[in-house]
Parts: structure tokens; C-alpha cells; sequence
């Protein structure tokens, strides 16, 4: 099994280490991710696309047209997911738009074909639950995790054509599927709110603040996440609500893979959980205390 | 005094060829499930924001921005839940496009989309990131030639509507 | 009145023993037709015998449906078949054969005189669907109070002795040794049906698509428009004295929530006909009951098109304390003490509030009758898109089949007035088919 990878923006040039992990992880799984030369921005869902839905069209079915069909293109951001998925949709409903686009991409040498599966890497794992499982030789007990799934990994349904929209299933499966708990928590399907912080950093916060407040509530001691925009918004931004509501939240956040990873048996270290904002040593080390 | 014109042409804009906007039955499904609409008290209103659409309210929605389509958190509770499947974010895409065309979208915005078309990404690789990079035993990243992107974002007039600011 | 027919007339079938029915089935006898009436449950009645009140002049639903009942149960050219479902048909209209699947009830119909002894000494208890399942009734049990044919039934799954060999207590207590466990379905074939009327009535949205968002079944104090109906009624499980499920207070404050699953282009896309008007009627009895209660109706539109209806919606905001607010609810959420909490905007203020409310009540849209389709199959008539019988665009009463005909809301969802006009059409129709054209 192979797919192309797309890795975004924000993973590779900020948070390389949630890439680390995962390509760790997909090896352990047999399963090769590609890389691809001469990817642009997906474009941002929440970013360009707002500023011209033409760019964002023509620079997401470009780098859709370098994808070799290899089994289709990975991301590890559901930002990204979201881009190509939604230019795979709109190309592929309104044939004129299509032809309009590859007559500008001609230029650069471009075609898209429009015959690019695109997946989100959760939903390859998931695919791939009992590969996990096999592979789990630390499963991750006593972890009792807060799953943010996010609005891009489900919405729109239409278009993502995957998980429940509103009562998803997958994230927390592959949770269980490596010995972890997952916690219900009643702002469970809420937004983390990091697209807002371009327009209204307050608002934003307040969004990110009662997500915590109601994970707090409900007794998890640590968030996963798929995204890289709700990671930042989590692992960053708890500091930023604690200065300005004087709250003492300090949830260790978890990407997927890292958890993934964790459980099969890759040390802390080699998934970079030390260049996370909120430490992550005590949690996982109350879990799986170190031999050394 | 507010004088308020029902633009029929930016009306006709946002009902496109798509996301069904003539269909809304101002049920207040959204506004009822909005994060923002709620912790905003209302300020921010996606229902509003569609009405205002329909009858072609561009002095509203791109002069005034109110209400502010640039405060959507793009969650598509939304979407997911009209009854009447208006795509409200395509439909607020299309109003922040308008937005950006004269000149009114926020700065970070810009600032992003400086980068991506500098660039063709959005965050440049530093010499400490590849460092970093290559301690996690990471491949180096060939990403866009940036004149090709370049090109591409010109031919959309990306770049002399980036060059607009607050027009 | 009664017309005498030459022994060899042709007869006719109705499908379905509820008010539209048992509406067109009078009307044929009384013009000298015999009628087989066929129901599926053990007693005739269907939707209207669950109702408490019907709109706008809020009388009693029973009231006016049990003499009804009676006519037809005591019709010499009336032969209902309760207890039964169509099992085939064959034939072209004027020359159809029917077979009836008659369920054996274990009881001889002929012989119970419904004294209720047998239900006293039974010892399962199952949940009640005609008191949607807000009480318990036995194995053996009437399917309602007031029921037609007014004979006991055994539910052959939850009785002990049909499942384990146990018991029997029913027919040893049994004066009149009704109870028959020897009984068995029978087929019966009736070969002589000129015109044939489909009269299935509806299910409910609830009934087979989930409520997740509303917590339907989760939250105690979110209850369907139906169940309501039932904690309305004297005679249902709440005898009238309406009661949270959670703490059995009685609620003051009730939201009624409009438009569940109806007029979505996700869901069920046709409006629902009669809910803006049945929830008006239950919020004015629910405030006979008491006289504190606040009822807020969240809605899209009000539909109230008939003779009296408008009026009907203000006398409801200016008599009964109800307040229609237009704001479409799409999810509920409960706090500790699970008082319901819907999130909504004040379209007059354009501010987004929370209400607390101690109730919810749903108007969950109407569907077809579950066995539609099978039905539809064997009777070889066409379906439209959403499963509802396919009429003449002119003449409603008629199928895309010859002789056979339909009323009532197995045609669309419509309230009772307009059910029963229906079904004198479709007996017409019937009539004309069966007398022959002249």
C-alpha cells in the first residue's frame, strides 16, 4: 500500500516533529507515503481561499496534478484534506470550472484529471485499525484522552465523505484500538476557533477556552487532535487563556500519530513530544515509566 | 443617515451558479447553532449575513462589514444543518472575495497571502527549522517554484488585489 | 337505508381501519356494499383512537371516532378483519382476489366479552406501544380501551406460555374459556373484490429515524408530539395529569419544537400539514391542565390553511399563554437536573439566547405506513419520491391502478376533516367500479 504525502504549510516548516511521528508510525505499518516535489500551499481553507476562490482553485488543482495516483494523496492536516477534497468536488460537478482551470495551468504544464483520491492520514489508520492493534506493544492505559476531532476532518459531509458530521466514530476508535480511554466531554463537537484568530484574537481565545473549561469538567488528562491549526490553538494557546482568565489549564496535547506511535513503543524522544508548548514528560511518564 | 441600495448585481453575484442562497427560509437554524453567533451574542450572524446576501446589501456586508463575515470560524455547523442546504460558507467565501477585491480584507490575511505568493507557501523553511528537520531524520522539502506560483496567482489578479489596502 | 344487492355483487376492500377507513367503509355498506375492512393491529381506531383532542374545535377525539367504531363493527355488510394484513392480490379492477393473513390472537373472538379478568392474572409485563410505551400492559391485553373488535389478544412473543410452555393463567381464570392457544393464522381468500381502497394512515418520523440531536430517547423530558398526546389524555398512562418523565413534576414552562425532520432538503423535504396546528391544540389543553404553564412554539412558518385555523393560532396566543417564536431549533441540551436547554435567535433583537424549559415536545413529521411499499408492491401501484401513494393529480382518490383507490394520509399527510372527505371520495369511486358503469 503507498500514497502520496502532502504535508501543508504548518507541519513541515513549524511542527516538523508531528510529521516525524507520523511517517514513523506508517512505516511501522508497511505502509510507503511519498514524497512529491513542488507542492504549494493547498491553499488554506481558511486563508486564501476566503481572499480568491480562483487561486485557490487553480493552486489546489495543481498540486492535485502532481500527484502520481500512486493510491492517492495523504495529508497529514485536515485544513489540507479539506482544500483538495473540496477542489476534487467543485471540479468535478461543474466540468466548465474544470476546463477553465487547466486552461491556465496549461502554461506551467499542468492537467488535472480530477482522478486523485485524497484521505486524511486518520482515516488511512483507521483503515488500518487492526494493523494497529497487531503493532500495540505499549498500549497507552490510564491515558484518558479528550478527543477534539475538529470541523475540517467531518464538514462539510458532502464533501469530506467520511465520518458522522455530527456523531463521529474513527478518532476514537483508533484511541481504544491502543489502549487509551476516551472521555466524553460535552463541547466534544465544538470548534477550537483557530480560523477566527486572524479576524478577532478574543474571540478565538474565548472559543479555545471553553473547549478546555468543559474538557477539564469532564476529567480527561490530555487532548488528541488531527490538525495542525487546532494543534497550535491547543498547545499554544492554553497559556493565553490562562493569562487572560486567570484559569490553570495544562493539558498535554496529543497529535494522533504521537499517540500512535507511543503505544508502539517509539520513546518520547524519537516522536519529538519534547518540542511540544505544554510538557507532555509527567503524563507519559505516569503511564509509561521509564526503565533507565 | 444610513441609506441602504439592493445592489442587484452583487445580489446576482453571491447566488452564483451555486449554493442554492435563493432557497433560504431565514429559519434561524444557523444562527441558533453558531459558536460565534453565541459567544458574540448575535453580533456576528450568519443568518443576517445570508438575508443581508439576498437582498443584495453590499453597502452592509463589504462596506460596514456587519456583520462581519471575517468572524466565521468556517465550522460548518452551518452548512451541515440548513434544511434548505445553503452552502452559507461558500456564500460568505464569495462576500469575503468581494471583500478582499476592495481593498477590506484584515491583515493577517494579506500577510499570509504575501507569503504564499513570495514564497508559493505560506510559512518560508528557516535555517533552524531544517535543522530541526533533519535531527528528526526528516527528507528536505522541494516544494513550488515561486514564479510559477507567481504566475499562476497573477493571472487571477491575486497580486494587484493584494496591493489594495483599505481602498 | 340499506340497498339490497344481488347475491353475486361484487364486494369491496379497504385497507386499513382508521378514521379514513372506517370512513369509506361505512359509506360503501350504507350503500349497500359489502365491505371487508382490513387492520393490521388487533382493534380498528388507528391514529385519531391515540388522540386526546382534535383541532380547532379541540373536542374529544374518542368521543367522535367510537360511534363510528360501533356502526362498523355492528354493520351487517361490515366483516372487519383486525388482526390481519394483505398477503396478495391478483386480479384487474372489478375481478380482484384478495388473501388476508389473519394472525392468530389465541382468543376466540367470538366468545371473549372483554372482562379483563386474563390481563389481571397475567404476569409479563410489556411495554404499551398504544400508550407509546410510557406503561406496561400484559401479554394478553385489548390493544386499547375502547377498541373494536372489543376481544382480548395474546402478543405470542412475550406470552410464557407460547414462548417457554409456562403458565397458562389466562385460560384457567377464563369463565367463558375463550382463551385458544391451539389457535393458528388462518389464510383467507376472498375471491370476489370489485374495488379496493388503501387507507394505510402514516408512521411517525421517531418511529424509524433516530432524534440524536434532539436527544430523543436520551432525555427524559424530550417526549414526541404523540407521547404527549398520550400524557394529555384521561385515559392514557398519565390519566391526564401531565408529569416529567425525569421527576414527575409537572412541567410550567414547554417547548414545542416545530418542523423535526419535515421541510429538509437532508430529511423528510414536505411540510408536515397538520403539526403547527395540533401543537397550538396541545399546548390549549395542556394549559387547561394548568393554568401557570408558558408554552413556546419554535418554529420555521405557521400553517394553519383551513376554516377557523388562523383564528385558532391567536386565540392560542391570547388565551393560552403561547408564545410562537420563529427560530428553527436544530439541537437540545439538557442541564444536571435535565431540564431541557435550546440555544435560539430573538429574530426580534437579532441576540442569540438560551431558554430553559422543563419540557420539550416534538413535531415530528409524518412518513408513510411502514408496510407501504411491500403494500404498494403487491397491489402494483406506483409510489412517489417520497414513498407516499402516487395519486391522479386531479382526482386524488385514484391510483396509477384501475380499482384501486386511496385516502387519507397514505396519500399525504392532512388532518382528520379532509381524511374523511377523502374516504367518501374514494368509496364513491369504489362504488362506481362495483356497481359497474352505466
Amino acid at each position: 500500500m503507498s500514497y502520496d504525502l502532502f504535508l501543508g504549510c504548518v507541519i513541515p516548516a513549524r511542527l516538523p516533529f508531528l510529521e516525524a511521528s507520523s511517517r514513523k508510525v506508517f512505516q511501522k505499518l508497511e505502509i510507503a507515503l511519498h514524497d512529491v516535489d513542488g507542492f504549494s500551499c493547498c491553499p488554506d481553507p481558511t486563508g486564501i481561499e476566503l481572499l480568491s476562490h480562483d487561486a485557490w482553485l487553480l493552486l489546489g488543482a495543481r498540486n492535485l496534478s502532481l500527484c502520481n495516483g500512486n493510491g492517492g494523496v495523504v495529508s497529514l492536516c485536515s485544513g489540507c484534506v479539506e482544500t483538495l477534497k473540496a477542489v476534487n468536488y467543485c471540479l468535478n460537478k461543474y466540468p466548465n470550472q474544470k476546463a477553465k482551470i487547466n486552461e491556465m495551468l496549461k502554461d506551467s504544464g499542468h492537467e488535472y484529471e480530477g482522478n486523485v483520491g485524497v484521505k486524511h492520514f486518520a482515516q488511512v489508520l483507521y483503515e488500518n485499525i487492526d494493523k494497529i492493534k497487531e503493532n500495540v506493544t505499549r498500549p497507552l492505559t490510564g491515558l484518558k484522552v479528550a478527543v477534539h476531532y475538529g470541523c475540517h476532518y467531518l464538514r462539510p459531509a458532502e464533501i469530506i465523505d467520511w465520518d458522522d458530521p455530527f456523531e463521529p466514530v474513527t478518532l476514537d476508535k483508533i484511541v481504544e484500538a491502543i489502549g487509551a480511554e476516551s472521555i466524553q466531554y460535552d463541547l466534544k463537537m465544538e470548534c477550537c476557533g483557530n480560523p477566527v484568530a486572524k479576524s478577532d484574537k478574543d474571540l478565538s481565545t474565548s472559543m479555545i477556552a471553553q473547549k478546555l473549561s468543559s474538557i477539564q469538567e469532564s476529567g480527561a488528562n490530555c487532548v488528541a487532535v488531527v490538525c495542525p491549526a487546532c494543534f497550535q490553538q491547543f498547545d499554544f494557546n492554553q497559556k493565553e487563556v490562562n493569562k487572560r482568565d486567570n484559569t490553570n489549564f495544562e493539558f498535554p496535547i496529543f497529535y494522533l500519530s504521537e499517540l500512535v506511535g507511543l503505544s508502539f513503543g517509539f520513546e518520547p524522544a524519537e516522536l519529538g513530544l519534547n518540542f511540544h508548548g505544554v510538557k507532555t514528560s509527567s503524563l507519559i511518564e505516569s503511564i509509561q515509566p521509564s526503565t533507565s | 443617515m444610513l441609506i441602504l441600495v439592493l445592489n442587484y448585481d452583487f445580489r446576482n453575484q453571491m447566488i452564483g451558479e451555486t449554493a442554492s442562497l435563493s432557497s433560504c427560509y431565514q429559519c434561524a437554524t444557523c444562527s441558533g447553532a453558531c459558536p460565534v453567533a453565541l459567544l458574540t451574542n448575535g453580533k456576528f450572524n450568519p443568518r443576517k449575513i445570508i438575508e443581508e446576501a439576498i437582498l443584495g446589501l453590499d453597502g452592509k456586508l463589504i462596506d460596514l462589514q456587519e456583520p462581519n463575515a471575517w468572524l466565521c470560524s468556517t465550522c460548518q455547523k452551518c452548512v451541515e444543518l440548513c434544511p434548505q442546504k445553503v452552502e452559507l460558507t461558500e456564500v460568505f467565501t464569495r462576500i469575503k472575495n468581494e471583500s478582499f477585491i476592495k481593498g477590506k480584507a484584515p491583515e493577517a490575511f494579506l500577510a499570509q497571502a504575501s507569503s504564499v505568493f513570495e514564497n508559493g507557501i505560506a510559512i518560508p523553511y528557516s535555517k533552524p527549522i531544517n535543522q530541526r528537520r533533519e535531527k528528526l531524520g526528516l527528507p528536505a522539502i522541494k516544494t513550488a517554484d515561486a514564479q510559477e506560483i507567481q504566475a499562476l496567482l497573477k493571472s487571477v489578479n491575486f497580486d494587484s488585489n493584494l496591493q489594495k489596502k483599505g481602498e | 337505508m340499506m340497498v339490497q344487492m344481488e347475491s353475486n355483487s361484487k364486494q369491496a376492500l379497504v385497507i386499513g381501519g382508521g378514521v379514513a377507513g372506517i370512513q369509506a367503509a361505512l359509506d360503501l355498506a350504507n350503500m349497500g356494499i359489502k365491505v371487508h375492512l382490513v387492520e393490521k393491529k388487533p382493534s380498528i381506531g388507528g391514529r385519531m383512537a391515540q388522540l386526546d383532542k382534535t383541532f380547532p374545535t379541540n373536542d374529544c377525539s374518542i368521543c367522535i371516532l367510537a360511534p363510528k367504531l360501533s356502526e362498523c363493527s355492528r354493520h351487517p355488510n361490515i366483516t372487519i378483519h383486525s388482526f390481519s394484513d394483505v398477503q396478495s392480490i391478483q386480479g384487474t379492477t372489478g375481478n380482484f382476489t384478495v388473501d388476508i393473513l389473519k394472525h392468530a390472537r389465541y382468543v376466540k373472538e367470538d366468545v371473549c366479552i372483554n372482562c379483563g379478568v386474563c390481563a389481571a392474572k397475567c404476569p409479563t409485563r410489556v411495554d404499551d406501544e398504544f400508550d407509546r410505551y410510557l406503561r406496561k400492559r400484559n401479554a394478553i391485553y385489548m390493544y386499547y380501551l375502547q377498541g373494536v373488535p372489543a376481544v382480548m389478544t395474546i402478543d405470542k412473543d412475550r406470552c410464557l406460555y407460547l414462548t417457554k410452555g409456562a403458565c397458562r393463567l389466562c385460560e384457567k381464570n377464563c369463565d367463558k374459556e375463550a382463551i385458544d392457544f391451539e389457535q393458528q393464522d388462518e389464510i383467507i381468500t376472498l375471491d370476489d373484490i370489485g374495488a379496493i381502497i388503501v387507507a394505510t394512515g402514516y408512521d411517525l418520523y421517531e418511529d424509524i429515524y433516530p432524534l440524536t440531536r434532539y436527544g430523543y430517547k436520551k432525555h427524559r423530558n424530550v417526549v414526541s408530539a404523540i407521547e404527549f398526546e398520550r400524557m394529555l389524555c384521561a385515559s392514557g398512562p398519565q390519566e391526564g395529569h401531565v408529569k416529567r418523565l425525569s421527576d414527575g413534576k409537572e412541567p410550567d414552562k414547554i417547548g414545542f419544537l416545530q418542523c423535526i425532520g419535515s421541510r429538509n432538503a437532508r430529511d423528510k423535504e414536505y411540510c408536515s400539514s397538520v403539526c403547527c396546528m395540533y401543537t397550538t391544540k396541545e399546548a390549549m389543553i395542556a394549559h387547561e391542565h394548568n393554568n401557570e404553564l408558558e408554552s413556546y412554539v419554535f418554529y420555521i412558518d405557521l400553517r394553519a390553511g383551513g376554516k377557523g385555523f388562523e383564528k385558532f393560532l391567536t386565540r392560542g396566543e391570547e388565551e393560552y399563554n403561547i408564545k410562537y417564536i420563529k427560530s428553527k431549533i436544530s439541537e437540545i441540551q439538557v442541564d444536571a437536573e435535565e431540564n431541557p436547554i435550546i440555544t435560539y435567535e430573538d429574530l426580534e433583537s437579532n441576540e442569540i439566547k438560551q431558554m430553559k424549559l422543563d419540557l420539550v415536545v416534538l413535531a415530528t413529521c409524518i412518513i408513510p405506513s411502514r408496510d407501504g411499499e411491500d403494500l404498494a408492491d403487491k397491489l402494483g401501484i406506483e409510489l412517489e419520491e417520497n414513498k407516499f401513494i402516487k395519486t391522479n393529480a386531479f382526482f386524488s382518490a385514484e391510483t396509477s391502478k384501475e380499482g384501486v383507490f386511496t385516502c387519507g394520509c397514505a396519500h399525504e399527510p392532512m388532518d382528520i376533516p379532509r381524511s374523511v372527505a377523502e374516504a367518501s371520495a374514494a368509496a364513491a369511486r369504489a362504488a362506481e367500479v362495483i356497481r359497474g358503469a352505466v
